[in-house]
């Protein structure tokens, strides 16, 4: 025990005196939360549209100047030619072009079948989608505010209408998907890249030797070493979780209890994981590639950028052995649903095997000898 | 009595032989000289007498206990103090010798009079909360020294305690040395400096992983028919 407090004690001194490692510390986080959050954003404000009337008729116009008061839209004009519409696409001066064809207003009225072109320039395929939503949206509304005078195929039309609720992020709004996100980003690169590093840094300047040359237990030297980085994990933890309350005005709808109960375990994986590494890498350059290898795969397969429902089957697979999907999930349904311990049972059951596991390999790969 | 017996100690890696089938014995208290040409093997062999690396075959009984199967308490009474300065940097003078001290289990209020003495011995008293980043090497290699003697160990290893220090610190080094050995602590020791061989009780000269000679310094020259200990070292080095 005498030698553990020790051993957190020299962590302690050495982490304070190291000055890039304080500010790497400190200023991540911030850096992280104050760009990540406003950048990564999926909502399209705005879309450049243009008109190619050929109808010229009261409707058309109408319909133009509804475009022209929605907010979402920019409005960039008439055209006139197949010419021009090749020209405006070509050189991305416009997202969408709104076709109205000779004769619609007359067709419309008649009740024959009519139809205005959506042309999408998919250069950027988000943009395209989450546009011509948009405009089928204002479309739709348009034709609703003139309920009365408007032909019955138009009433047709418009009767059938999608309504997007989004349940638990009600207004869309990103950040509530990004903030809790990086919270998880911040824990991994705490608990895996720092421990990795420390450790291998022990190894290239030879303290390590010193110490294997001591009675020392292989146990205690890694508690030694454990302690003090999942103390410093649960920290950063912390003051990400005061940041996004008090700064981004996200609330935690579950027990924040839970939420650091299940983070502290994730933190024992991250530091297993950085242990494990930094024991099979022989310098600081090898340890830095294979978290960073690890990190990306891990980011890619967590479900912070796209939901991990559409990956493919193999991928779910390989998803079984990445802790931060698990820890991203807890995450969401702890902050956003309001999860409690038994939702997210299954998920601490496996990053506890997983923290039981990576530590033993740890354990084992940690050798105080030079073979 | 023998404190140290080894017995064929062989370390290859893959088809490299860095110690050759070596045996040779240390006598309690005695100051004993490993010499050899860099490459030679020295540390190889020291490595494995102090644990830290595996020997391919052969056995050594190290302070009473079985270099395979008894390594923990070998450790225990040991003392290692490497080639390359390998304290800790960022922390004090002081800092270091209380986390090695605790780590070898010596009692807290003995640990700070056994600290205290050292620092006095060594004139570091006032600097005790200097990090050890900012000392010149010759404070580090006696820093060194005196911590690998704070749990009392029976045998201390110095891999080349005293390369690149001055000659005014060599000297003030080799009295500490002295001074251990006089309390009944061995001392294995590597060096190039052929004056610092000459202080060794007795010395062995290694060349390419293997044991070539075993004596009292006067013994291995007149064996030899030489003048000097450099003689006798150039003799096996160019050979």
């Amino acid at each position: 025990m005498r030698i553990i407090l020790m051993l957190i004690k020299k962590e302690f001194l050495q982490v304070f005196r190291n000055r890039l490692l304080i500010s790497i510390l400190i200023v991540a986080p911030l850096v992280q939360f104050l760009i990540f959050p406003f950048t990564a954003d999926y909502e399209i404000k705005h879309i450049s549209i243009a008109f190619w009337d050929q109808d010229h008729s009261t409707l058309s116009r109408e319909i133009i100047e509804h475009f022209r008061h929605s907010s979402h839209f920019i409005d960039c004009g008439f055209i006139d030619s197949e010419a021009e519409k090749e020209e405006a696409l070509l050189h991305d001066h416009v997202d969408f072009i709104l076709q109205f064809p000779p004769h619609f207003e007359k067709q419309m009225v008649r009740g024959e079948e009519s139809q205005i072109a959506i042309t999408a320039n998919a250069i950027n395929s988000v943009k395209a989608g989450i546009g011509s939503d948009y405009i089928k949206n204002v479309l739709t509304g348009f034709f609703e505010s003139k309920e009365e005078g408007t032909p019955p195929s138009i009433k047709k039309m418009t009767s059938i209408s999608i309504n997007h609720i989004h349940w638990y992020n009600e207004k869309m709004n990103y950040q509530n998907i990004m903030v809790p996100g990086i919270l998880v980003i911040l824990v991994t690169l705490i608990g895996s890249y720092v421990t990795a590093l420390n450790i291998v840094r022990e190894k290239e300047i030879g303290t390590i030797e010193q110490i294997n040359v001591t009675p020392i237990l292989k146990w205690q030297f890694l508690v030694g070493k454990m302690i003090p980085f999942w103390i410093l994990g649960m920290l950063e933890f912390i003051v990400g979780l005061i940041l996004m309350v008090f700064f981004f005005g996200i609330s935690i709808q579950g027990s924040t209890t839970t939420l650091l109960g299940a983070t502290a375990i994730y933190l024992l994986v991250m530091l297993g994981l950085g242990f494990f590494i930094s024991f099979v890498s022989k310098n600081q350059l090898q340890a830095m590639f294979i978290v960073f290898f690890l990190f990306v795969i891990y980011v890619l397969l967590s479900g912070l950028f796209t939901p991990t429902e559409g990956m493919p089957e193999w991928a779910k697979w390989i998803n079984f052995a990445n802790p931060m999907s698990f820890y991203m999930d807890i995450i969401k349904l702890v902050i956003l649903k309001g999860a409690g311990l038994r939702e997210i049972a299954s998920q601490v059951l496996i990053l506890s095997g997983m923290a039981v596991g990576i530590n033993i390999a740890a354990l084992l790969s940690y050798s105080d000898k030079i073979n | 009595m023998y404190t140290i017996e080894v017995h064929n100690l062989t370390k290859r890696f893959g088809s490299f032989t860095a110690v050759n089938n070596i045996s040779f014995q240390v006598k309690r208290g005695e100051i004993f000289g490993f010499l050899g040409a860099n490459g030679a093997g020295k540390t190889t062999a020291m490595k494995m007498m102090c644990g830290l690396l595996l020997p391919t075959s052969g056995t050594a009984r190290i302070a009473g206990y079985d270099l395979k199967t008894e390594s923990k308490q070998i450790k225990k009474e040991i003392g290692y103090m490497s080639q390359r300065f390998s304290l800790y940097d960022d922390l004090t003078i002081k800092e270091n010798m209380t986390l090695f001290g605790t780590i070898y289990k010596v009692p807290k209020q003995e640990l700070n009079e056994r600290i205290e003495g050292h620092l006095t011995e060594l004139n570091l008293m006032k600097h005790k909360d200097q990090l050890v980043s900012s000392i010149p090497l010759g404070w580090k290699q006696k820093l060194a020294f005196s911590t690998a003697l704070l749990h009392h160990p029976k045998i201390v290893f110095l891999d080349e305690p005293t390369s690149g220090v001055d000659p005014i610190v060599r000297r003030e080094f080799w009295s500490l040395i002295y001074k251990a050995a006089a309390q009944g602590v061995t001392i294995f020791i590597t060096t190039h400096y052929m004056d610092e061989a000459s202080y060794c009780e007795r010395i062995s000269i290694m060349a390419e992983g293997d044991l070539k000679l075993i004596g009292t310094p006067t013994e291995l020259k007149i064996q030899m028919g030489v003048n000097t200990i450099d003689e006798l070292f150039t003799h096996f080095v160019n050979r």
